[in-house]
């Protein structure tokens, strides 16, 4: 989908040598904290900004050279979910599908749907200017979906809103992604809805791209096995963290308040752990394993880099330096 | 260049909506409305009453520093008619000119430095309109509204001006040939200008307030040259309107191709 997509603003690089596929139907996040490049990414991908190097290919087209056809069949939640306030909710959405050139009943139904299904029909004919951030959210994602993209780009869908509300749009989003293979990209800082919603992260700092793949791939490649948590009923005796440290691969044991938490090679190796240590009179009142979140993951990569790049910068009298490190990952 | 057509479906779309929005914003409809009002309505009614109340105000003092052939129209008239002629008929036709220039910069600054202002920008750009129609589609925003008004207001003028003072000069003096000049070449003219200089300002500002102040600082000293030098002297007759009307098209039309060529999507979004 990208290849070494590059921006650079005034201030400094938005996007250094991009490197993503995505597949069809899939959900891919983009992650990172304010200012790693996402919005830039979003408005690369969708033609609004001309990339100062590389190359994107999107539904087939170039968005440089092809970007009206190629926004004709995307759909996108910006920032700010970017609504007129002095409209009301049905006249933001007839509005966006005029710009569309879409006219007619089959619009006017179409916004009806949508206006429904995203709970706004009690509001449709109040302006948008007192509507909460929540509601801003879904009239903006009924605004992308107006002409039933290809493609839906979400940016910070979430960002200020309460618990509920994200639960909301948040489901909204799991409901659009199994809907006929429609792709979603979608950039956020919060680790919580990628990990629901997403098939696999690009992890972006400052413009890099940092890691990129299916959580659980990128877990394989961050960690040696699983962990699992064994219930002890209480804290373990030291001949029971002994027995379990005895079990050949047993790769590491975290004893804590319940019991113990052991990261094995493989997923066989607690059964052994656990006869081991039935046999030496400790019960075993639960084994749980626990894969890696998206977020232990996040934090992981995050904690690497740290310790990879150093946080002071050269003396200004020093060399100048190195050029940015490209990267460029494939699945 | 591809010459594609324009989509006026979506023209019609942006133009529609800021129309709409607009009208819904009081502080931007009252002082669009309140100007030409007291320009084109209470001045000269208030100048047509007071031509009435009284006989024959000295004008002739002033006309003698004007020169001679152009004070020649107004002289030769009854005494009566002068003050009223020479208010109605002359030294209101450059001043009506801020009518067209303040809708147009009003209502520019409010479509290209309010779309940043309110956020709505980016999700405008995401859209499949091609940058050049929703160009198009902020001109015609600006440009329409400040026509319309301008050309109700002199209707409004005419009519005013030919009632009050009709027991004064029993005849239909309004329009003149001079105002239609100013009415149908300079006003659309003075409209693009301001507008034209509103697209560059809004460019650097992030609120229509700014852009409002910024394009004020830009545009209004050389209204008041303008208006000062043509009233002072009374210089403005027919074909000075007219080379004046060519001039303001000319600046105009190059300050807003210029307008046209930085309005791309990377520049717009690289200002949010
Ligand atoms: N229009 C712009 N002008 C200058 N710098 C910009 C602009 N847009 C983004 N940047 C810079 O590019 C970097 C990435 O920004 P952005 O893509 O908005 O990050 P994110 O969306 O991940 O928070 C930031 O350092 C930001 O300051
Ligand atoms: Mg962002």
């Amino acid at each position: 989908m990208t290849t070494g997509l590059t921006r650079q603003f005034p201030g400094g690089v938005g996007l250094d040598s991009l490197s993503i596929d995505v597949a069809p139907g899939e959900v891919l996040a983009l992650l990172g904290p304010n200012g790693a490049g996402k919005t830039t990414t979003v408005r690369l991908l969708n033609g609004v900004l001309a990339p100062d190097a590389g190359s994107a290919t999107v539904l087939g087209l170039d968005p440089v050279t092809a970007g009206d056809e190629l926004r004709a069949r995307t759909g996108v939640l910006t920032e700010h979910a970017g609504l007129d306030d002095r409209l009301t909710a049905r006249e933001n959405l007839r509005y966006a599908a005029m710009v569309r050139n879409l006219r007619g009943p089959a619009i006017e139904s179409r916004i009806e749907e949508l206006l429904h299904r995203f709970g706004m029909t009690e509001r449709a004919d109040r302006l948008v200017r007192g509507a909460s951030t929540g509601q801003r959210k879904r009239l903006g994602l009924a605004r992308a979906l107006l002409h039933d993209p290809d493609v839906l780009f979400l940016d910070e869908p979430t960002s200020g809103l309460d618990p509920t509300a994200t639960r909301d749009v948040v489901e909204l989003i799991g409901s659009l992604a199994s809907e006929h293979g429609r792709t979603i990209v979608l950039a956020t800082h919060f680790l919580g809805e990628a990990g629901r919603l997403a098939d696999r992260m690009a992890v972006l700092d400052r413009g890099s791209l940092i890691a990129f793949g299916r959580p659980d791939d990128l877990a394989a490649e961050l960690w040696d096995g699983m962990e699992c948590d064994l219930d002890l009923g209480g804290s373990p005796s030291a001949a029971a963290i002994d027995a379990a440290n005895a079990v050949s691969g047993v790769r590491d044991t975290t004893p804590h308040a319940r019991g113990i938490t052991i990261r094995v090679s493989t997923p066989d190796v607690v059964a052994g752990v656990v006869r081991s240590l039935v046999a030496h009179q400790v019960d075993v009142h639960a084994a749980v394993p626990r894969p890696p979140t998206l977020e232990d993951v996040y934090f992981e990569i995050e904690a690497r880099r740290a310790l990879e790049t150093p946080t002071t910068t050269p003396p200004p009298t020093g060399p100048p330096a190195p050029p940015p490190m490209r990267k460029r990952v494939r699945t | 260049m591809s010459r594609q057509r324009t989509d006026w479906v979506a023209v019609r779309g942006v133009v529609g909506k800021d129309l709409r929005a607009v009208r819904r914003s009081k502080s931007v409809v009252i002082p669009m409305l309140a100007v030409p009002v007291l320009l084109m309505i209470v001045l000269p009614a208030v100048i047509g009453l007071s031509a009435r109340a009284t006989e024959g105000v000295g004008v002739d003092r002033l006309l003698t520093s004007i020169p001679g052939d152009l004070a020649e129209p107004i002289l030769s008239l009854p005494e009566r008619e002068q003050l009223i002629v020479l208010v109605n008929g002359y030294l209101l036709a450059p001043l009506f000119l801020i009518v067209p220039l303040m809708v147009s910069a009003v209502l520019a600054a409010d479509a290209f430095a309010g779309e940043k202002e309110r956020k709505t920008l980016e999700s405008l750009l995401h859209s499949p309109i091609r940058a050049r129609d929703l160009f198009v589609a902020k001109f015609l925003t600006a440009f329409l509204p400040a026509v319309a008004v301008s050309w109700l207001g002199f209707v409004a003028f005419a009519i005013v001006t030919n009632t009050i003072a009709w027991p004064v000069m029993h005849r239909m003096f309004v329009p003149t040939k001079l105002w239609m000049v100013m009415i149908l070449w300079v006003a659309p003219a003075v409209a693009t200008l301001g507008l034209s200089v509103m697209v560059r300002v809004s460019a650097r500002t992030s609120t229509s307030q700014e852009a409002n102040q910024l394009g004020g600082a830009v545009i209004l000293p050389l209204i008041f040259l303008a208006v000062g030098q043509s009233t002072g002297l009374l210089l403005v007759d027919t074909p000075v309107a007219i080379a004046i009307g060519a001039v303001i098209w000319a600046v105009a039309l190059v300050l807003l191709r210029g307008g046209v060529k930085r309005f791309t999507r990377d520049a717009l979004v690289a200002q949010v």
